[in-house]
């Protein structure tokens, strides 16, 4: 995902002084015209490195205009031929995941540049690492220690008499897409896991995800039971969820969120999927959740592009959003998400959500679902935990609880910028058994390095730690707003305030309070230091403290 | 109306715009027999045609009354059993039950119906206080009746839905006719604001009202080329206009009477805004009655020349009129029209059309609709919300008050505001312009000053324009919401400069709520004329007073406000407007916190 200059949150810059200490350097180094969709034509020079393309104008100021992680480039074609006519009509068409960029030249040869951008934007392709392998950034904080499984299952209170750790998947043996270390119940042998796992999509059987600190209800996951067009029954499928909700007194009922729609869930039975009829799990309770699988999603978020690049769409902005689904689908997700959380916290009732191979909707909905469970996954290391443990695909949703995130927007973007920037090893590769095999945290850096050693960047000054509070967001689509500021940010016309202004007046705010309350302090222990000679005072600095608390 | 019999006291061409009496032989006590006892201090009739010889309230100062500041007093229908309020209520009381919302917890009591309000007085074992609603604030009523209980629903013009479920049928019908009949009374001096006494507030309280003398102090301070004219003391030039008004030193009061003649309602071009930094002026007026034979008015071009030599040397000047070109080019035929070009050198006209009136209450009320609807899957909000075109009217709104302030900031020239009537968008433009470049005006005193000079002072009849909100059957007639547009687009203001707004939502909400239904006289009558028939300043408690008591101040700031000497421009692209959620869907929002 590339910044300009406009963007409020430019994780990356050309300034960043890390970018000078060798792991980078420049491979190209000309002028050329760049076709700037808002401003049209602009000349300016750019840079090529083995990370990123940038551009800087040589007509106004040398500002920035351009500055794109070659890892988000998904198409270099040429543009026009030597016998080209007109201006700008020959040179090359750079098109990124989330925006077209357009660079064209007067008089240079473009081969040089053609080739260099396709070997290092598609390295795979010609047989090079990718640039996370060469990145030697350092950091004085290591990301790669920020989850540690046994940890973060510790600070849940497992294992317990209910839920015990296992090491079956040690070696990937049982299922190569889940992680080494799996929660499963007590009274399940591995023995029953492998009978289980033959019965579920790719292996992936019902761990545990979460369990709740008091009713002790838990969020499990897992992928669709294998029931096919004849309505195959596996006994030991059905023991073993009934096991799950037995771990659990309080409900007679184990909940089962299938995150689909009803009709495709009938329609995998046809390739050998399906779900868990009511015959077969008698203390079980099935739902659908209505969402779409990601190919419908990314659909709609390619026409959010559509409509926000290059050009906004104007006179028709409100229905032209309704239009590409999007808000629709993220109210579906959120609305699954608070079922699961309301269900756990309130139904007292343990939940299991599948979708169909149980790592795209599933992951959404049990990541948000302990967002507003669990206010720990609200800390900044508590959320790269969450994303670490439970993949992600959040965006601002959440807006309308403004103190109980310690994370700010910034932090969100800049996950989102590194999703494809290939600078971090974080994203890359789809499984744990395949970043074992690749040595990932190794042989590359992690995101949260850069994160944690610079946290307060990322803090959301208005945070006030609260424990046991659950969020309930308001779903509805009354209430959900585009992402302007993450979506909408290459736009010059939509001018934000950076940095966000009220963020950075609550900033001064709490440090004046500071301030004020070191100086009470001050002038307390001067004044006792006074009045403690000749006589006590009725209003010593013990007495006074408890006035020092101000509420923000 | 054919109820009031009247007669012709004056001699010209309609009788509308004519000095009439309340008739019949009626004199100032006959009039005062109509009134509900002890609530007339003052002569209603007017003393220049007051057969009375003992009036009290002859001196030359009082206007006379028009027809329609006749109704204003009395209300249409003055029967004298009708206008005392208990004959009007049918029934005492009732046991009820309220329900507030969806996440309110109902409320029982006993109902009562009072001269103005409706009270749920809770039973002994409620914890809760007794629950009032002032009835001028129903917008419409509607009653059901199954068995022996019936149901009413009251929409209120703040838009909230309250539902009273009553024990007893005819009960339930007493009720609703006496709500019916007393929220719709029309007379303004038997309004709830003549009998609001509250604790800690004194009547008249001068240091809340803000005369255009002390507007004048400041301009003064900043260009000699300004005066302030009295010309309308007794408001016979411009009926809409304030006493006093700030005009060009160079144009004397008798010129300002020609170009009174020249302009719809006599509202002659007065200076709004002076920008120091620029040394231009903003200005406001109506259209100029050109016509069909194309009239000119020497004065009314001298006074608009004057403008531009009292700016800074080789100043221009753009007039804005809030028409279409087309609109205005066919108010000819209505004997309005707009500045021929030749005739005001210096000046250039720009057309940009903002919506008003019946459209824009139709707006209003489709979003209001388009709010209450239950959500469902299928609910298509984001194209409703575009069709009702609401935020489409902000936009307009700001960015011409960006054109406006642009002018004057950045091309040095001085700008004159005008649609039709000049009371409606004209406003609009002129107070958004100024709270885009004058810091001062974003502060709470400097925004009570402005919204009590351009829209209160300036004639905005808010009257006619708030008689309803959204939710009436009635047919409107001169309703339209351009104060709510305004208050809205200071919104969309302060949601963009989050810092630069002293106040925060909390005063525009409270403007919207007493723009439509209070208890103060702040937004009663639609001019100052009719202000100082009905006595308003010295009768009626003011919004300010209420609003600047120090416990009301600190609901109302914006904790993180900075000032900042610099103009605010707003983005008036479609992904920066939002919909104002605090209000529009501030009754029907969820509880975040659970």
């Amino acid at each position: 995902m590339a910044s300009a200059p406009t963007s409020k949150y430019n994780s990356h810059s050309l300034e960043n002084e890390s970018i000078k200490r060798g792991t980078f350097f420049i491979l190209i180094d000309k002028e050329v015209i760049y076709i700037c969709p808002f401003n049209g034509p602009i000349k300016g020079r750019v840079y090529i490195t083995n990370y990123r393309l940038y551009l800087r104008s040589l007509e106004t100021d040398s500002a920035l205009i351009l500055d794109v992680p070659l890892g988000v480039i998904s198409r270099i074609e040429k543009m026009g031929g030597a016998t080209s006519r007109g201006e700008n009509s020959y040179g090359l068409d750079i098109t990124c995941k989330v925006r077209d960029s357009v660079l064209s030249y007067e008089g240079h040869s473009r081969r040089d540049m053609f080739e260099i951008l396709t070997r290092y934007a598609f390295p795979l392709a010609h047989s090079l690492p990718i640039f996370a392998f060469l990145n030697e950034e350092k950091f004085n904080v290591d990301g790669w220690m920020v989850y540690n499984p046994v940890e973060e299952y510790r600070r849940q209170g497992l294992p317990n008499h209910h839920w015990r750790i296992t090491f079956i998947n040690k070696c990937y043996e049982l299922c190569d897409t889940y992680p080494a270390l799996l929660v499963v119940p007590y009274r399940a042998s591995d023995d029953d896991l492998r009978r289980v796992a033959t019965f579920r999509s790719r292996n992936r059987i019902p761990v545990l995800s979460w369990i709740h600190p008091e009713n002790k209800t838990v969020i499990v996951r897992c992928s669709q039971p294998l029931v096919g067009m004849s309505g195959k029954r596996n006994k030991d499928d059905e023991k073993y969820l009934d096991v799950i909700r037995e771990t659990n007194r309080q409900i007679s009922k184990l909940t089962i969120y299938d995150a689909r729609p009803n009709v495709n869930a009938v329609a995998n039975k046809a390739t050998g999927g399906g779900y868990e009829s009511d015959d077969a799990y008698h203390n079980a309770e099935l739902f659908f959740l209505d969402i779409h699988n990601i190919h419908v999603m990314r659909e709609s978020l390619k026409k959010v592009k559509d409509i926000v690049y290059p050009n906004v769409e104007e006179s028709h902005w409100l229905s032209s959003l309704e239009s590409t689904h999007w808000l629709e689908h993220i109210k579906l997700v959120l609305t699954g998400a608070i079922q699961v959380a309301d269900k756990v916290s309130s139904g007292k009732s343990s939940v299991l959500v599948h979708c169909s191979d149980g790592w795209d909707r599933t992951a959404q909905l049990t990541s948000l679902a302990m967002l507003m469970l669990d206010s720990y996954y609200r800390s900044i290391e508590g959320f790269e935990i969450l994303v670490q443990k439970e993949w992600i695909s959040f965006g601002h949703k959440f807006a309308s609880f403004p103190t109980a995130f310690e994370f700010n927007e910034r932090f969100l973007i800049t996950i989102l910028d590194h999703l494809y920037s290939c600078r971090f090893g974080t994203f890359l590769y789809n499984c744990e058994s395949v970043r074992e095999k690749q040595k990932v945290t190794e042989r590359t850096v992690s995101l949260w390095s850069l994160i944690n050693s610079n946290k307060d960047k990322f803090k959301n000054p208005f945070y006030t730690k609260e424990i046991n509070r659950v969020l309930y967001p308001v779903a509805s689509m009354r209430h959900l707003e585009l992402w302007v500021n993450y979506y909408i940010r290459w736009n010059p016309r939509i001018k934000q305030q950076q940095p966000n202004p009220v963020e950075q007046r609550y900033v001064e705010l709490l440090a004046l309070r500071d301030e004020y309350i070191q100086r009470l302090e001050e002038l307390q222990l001067a004044s006792s230091a006074k009045l403690s000679d000749p006589s006590p005072s009725p209003s010593s600095p013990s007495q006074m403290m408890p006035h020092v608390h101000t509420h923000f | 109306m054919d109820e009031i019999e009247v007669s012709l006291t004056g001699s010209g061409r309609g009788p509308r715009s004519e000095v009439l009496a309340v008739g019949g032989g009626n004199s100032c006590e006959t009039v005062r027999s109509l009134l509900p006892r002890g609530l007339l201090n003052s002569c209603p009739a007017g003393v220049a045609s007051c057969p009375a010889s003992s009036c009290p309230f002859r001196s030359p100062r009082w206007p006379r009354l028009t027809l329609q500041e006749s109704v204003l007093l009395l209300g249409p229908r003055p029967t004298p059993s009708a206008m005392e309020f208990s004959e009007l209520i049918r029934t005492g009381r009732a046991q009820a039950k309220l329900l507030r919302g969806p996440e309110v917890p109902p409320l029982h009591g006993t109902l009562c119906v009072t001269g103005h309000h409706l009270l749920l007085l809770p039973g002994p074992q409620a914890t809760s206080d007794l629950w009032l609603l002032l009835l001028r604030s129903v917008d419409s009523i509607e009653k059901r009746v199954s068995g022996d209980s019936g149901t009413i629903t009251l929409r209120c013009k703040d838009l909230r839905v309250l539902q009273l479920d009553i024990e007893g049928v005819e009960a339930t019908r007493d009720i609703a006719r006496s709500i019916e009949a007393l929220s719709s009374l029309e007379s303004v001096i038997t309004s709830f604001p003549f009998f609001y006494r509250p604790k800690g507030l004194r009547l008249g309280d001068a240091w809340h009202f803000h005369p255009p003398e002390r507007y004048y102090k400041r301009v003064a301070r900043e260009t000699n080329a300004w005066r302030l004219s009295e010309v309308n003391e007794d408001f016979s030039l411009c009926p809409s206009y304030p006493r006093a008004v700030i005009v060009p030193r160079a144009v004397d009061d008798d010129a300002l009477a020609r170009c009174a003649r020249f302009r719809q309602g006599g509202r002659f071009p007065v200076l709004s805004y002076h920008h120091a930094p620029s040394g231009t002026v903003l200005l406001r007026s109506s259209q100029p009655l050109t016509g069909p034979q194309k009239r000119h008015c020497a004065e009314d071009e001298e006074l608009l020349w004057a403008v531009l030599a009292g700016a800074r040397p080789g100043a221009r000047g753009f007039i804005l009129d809030t028409r279409s070109a087309q609109a205005a080019k066919q108010a000819r035929v209505t004997g309005g029209g707009t500045e021929a070009r030749a005739a005001y050198p210096g000046w250039k006209r720009l057309h940009r059309p903002l919506e008003r009136g019946r459209p824009l209450q139709e707006s209003f009320v489709r979003l209001v609709e388009a709010c209450g609807y239950l959500e469902q899957s299928t609910d298509c909000w984001r194209s409703r919300l575009e069709a009702c075109h609401w935020l489409g009217h902000v936009k307009e709104a700001l960015s011409t008050a960006c054109l406006a302030a642009q002018a004057m900031e950045r091309e040095g020239a001085c700008v004159l505001v005008h649609g039709a009537e000049g009371t409606d968008s004209t406003l609009l433009v002129t107070s958004l312009a100024q709270l885009i470049l004058d810091p001062s005006s974003r502060t709470v005193a400097g925004f009570q000053e402005l919204v009590e000079r351009e829209w209160i002072q300036a004639g905005h009849p808010f009257q006619l324009r708030c008689a309803h909100s959204a939710f009436s059957h009635a047919r409107p007639k001169h309703e339209a919401p351009t104060f709510l547009l305004f208050l809205d687009c200071v919104w969309q203001l302060g949601r963009q400069f989050p810092l630069s707004l002293e106040f925060g939502e909390g005063l525009l909400l409270a403007l919207f709520e007493h723009a439509y239904a209070s208890p103060f006289g702040t937004f009663l009558c639609s001019s100052e004329k009719e202000r100082c028939l009905c006595e308003v300043r010295t009768r009626t408690h003011s919004l300010w007073s209420g609003l600047n008591q120090p416990k009301e101040q600190r609901k109302l700031r914006n904790p993180l406000y900075v000032p900042s000497p610099l103009a605010i421009w707003p983005s008036v692209e479609p992904q920066s407007l939002r919909l104002w959620q605090g209000l529009f869907l501030r009754w029907t929002r969820p509880n975040l916190q659970r």
